[in-house]
């Protein structure tokens, strides 16, 4: 009866901890819009970004607020809100999809896994599917998940005045990296 | 004669002006964000009053508080510390998963370093919106935030 017990809760522990959710409030978004011929950097970052991990399925979301990403030089953050992405009028932006070879990852295995993750990103009120390359860290039990993508401005409705159309890149480069913890619902 | 000194005095202006515009705009170009901790807020209350105001209607509690430097009080629920020193407190009801999440600006990391999990404190930042989530609970977002003053 003894062992019968511990073979069934071992099981549902092991299940609990390959397919669970993690999570972060804390995920680190970059944005680099830098052309070669920018006099300096254009990039910011939001600190503030949730993400959403579903270790069983590889779902994964993030959401953010595009006010949360803060430039060095106030006028390029102005512009920024005002002008490009008018974060009073899309205050959000967010992504949905999946990590395509999620069965190759081992949660449980400490190592860095090369992903890529596919889905639909939402900015200035525009929704596009990308795709990414990813790597999901597992070290000590703890996950960390990367991505790199990029966005082309002008599939998001994002237009550049003619004025500073040479010193912003057309194509915005877009760094995730957040290191999540096991969702516990109260 | 008089005419050549005429033109001379065109030229000069004409310099002066182009040289205002020149100065105006580099430091325009190159201002940077004033330090919260030198801003008068705008508005000032309770953490859960101000979830609380976003939770009940998020479209007025935008039109209100977005872009506003907010003064909150609270219990500190969270302090995370990232991989490069930069600081978030969460403020607000321990019992929720819904805080105020206050980025802390870089320049104040110091203060923030010395905040204790369960104390209550003021915090000053620039409201950038609220992330609501029904796993994980209803967060109002400040950035550039600072450390007022201790309760």
């Amino acid at each position: 009866m003894k062992i019968l017990f511990a073979i069934i809760f071992g099981t549902t522990i092991a299940y609990q901890g390959l397919g669970q959710k993690y999570f972060t409030k804390n995920a680190k978004i970059n944005f680099d819009a830098t052309s070669a011929s920018s006099p300096e950097k254009v990039e910011a970052i939001n600190r503030s970004a949730t993400c959403v991990l579903d270790t069983k399925t590889g779902a994964i979301q993030f959401s953010m607020l595009m006010k949360g990403f803060e430039f060095e030089r106030a006028l390029m953050e102005e512009h920024f809100n005002e002008n490009y992405v008018e974060s009073d009028k899309f205050p959000k932006s967010e992504f949905k999809g999946k990590i395509k070879d999620n069965d190759d990852v081992k949660y449980d295995k400490d190592g860095t896994y090369t992903v890529k993750v596919k889905g639909d990103i939402t900015i200035h009120g525009e929704t596009k599917e990308v795709e990414a390359d990813g790597k999901v860290i597992i070290q000590n039990g703890k996950i960390t998940a990367e991505a790199d993508l990029s966005v082309k401005l002008s599939d998001f409705k994002i237009s550049i005045p003619g004025l500073v159309a040479d010193k912003v890149s057309k194509t915005a480069k877009i760094t995730v990296t957040c290191s999540l913890e096991p969702l516990t619902t109260k | 004669m008089k005419r050549k000194k005429v033109i001379i005095y065109i030229i000069i202006t004409v310099f002066i002006l182009v040289g205002i515009a020149a100065l105006y705009i580099y430091k325009e170009y190159t201002r940077t964000h004033t330090d919260t901790a030198l801003l008068k807020p705008d508005y000032s209350l309770e953490a859960t009053s101000l979830v609380k105001a976003f939770e009940t209607d998020e479209q007025a509690s935008n039109k209100k508080f977005w872009d506003k430097v907010i003064r909150v009080e609270g219990v500190v629920k969270d302090v995370i510390k990232d991989e490069k020193g930069f600081f978030t407190l969460a403020l607000g009801d321990t019992s929720s998963m819904s805080s105020v999440r206050c980025s802390i600006d870089s320049v104040h990391s110091k203060e923030a370093a010395n905040v204790q999990k369960g104390s209550l404190i003021a915090i000053k930042g620039i409201c950038s919106g609220f992330n609501a989530d029904e796993l994980l609970g209803s967060d109002v977002i400040l950035v550039r935030s600072v450390v007022d003053r201790k309760k």
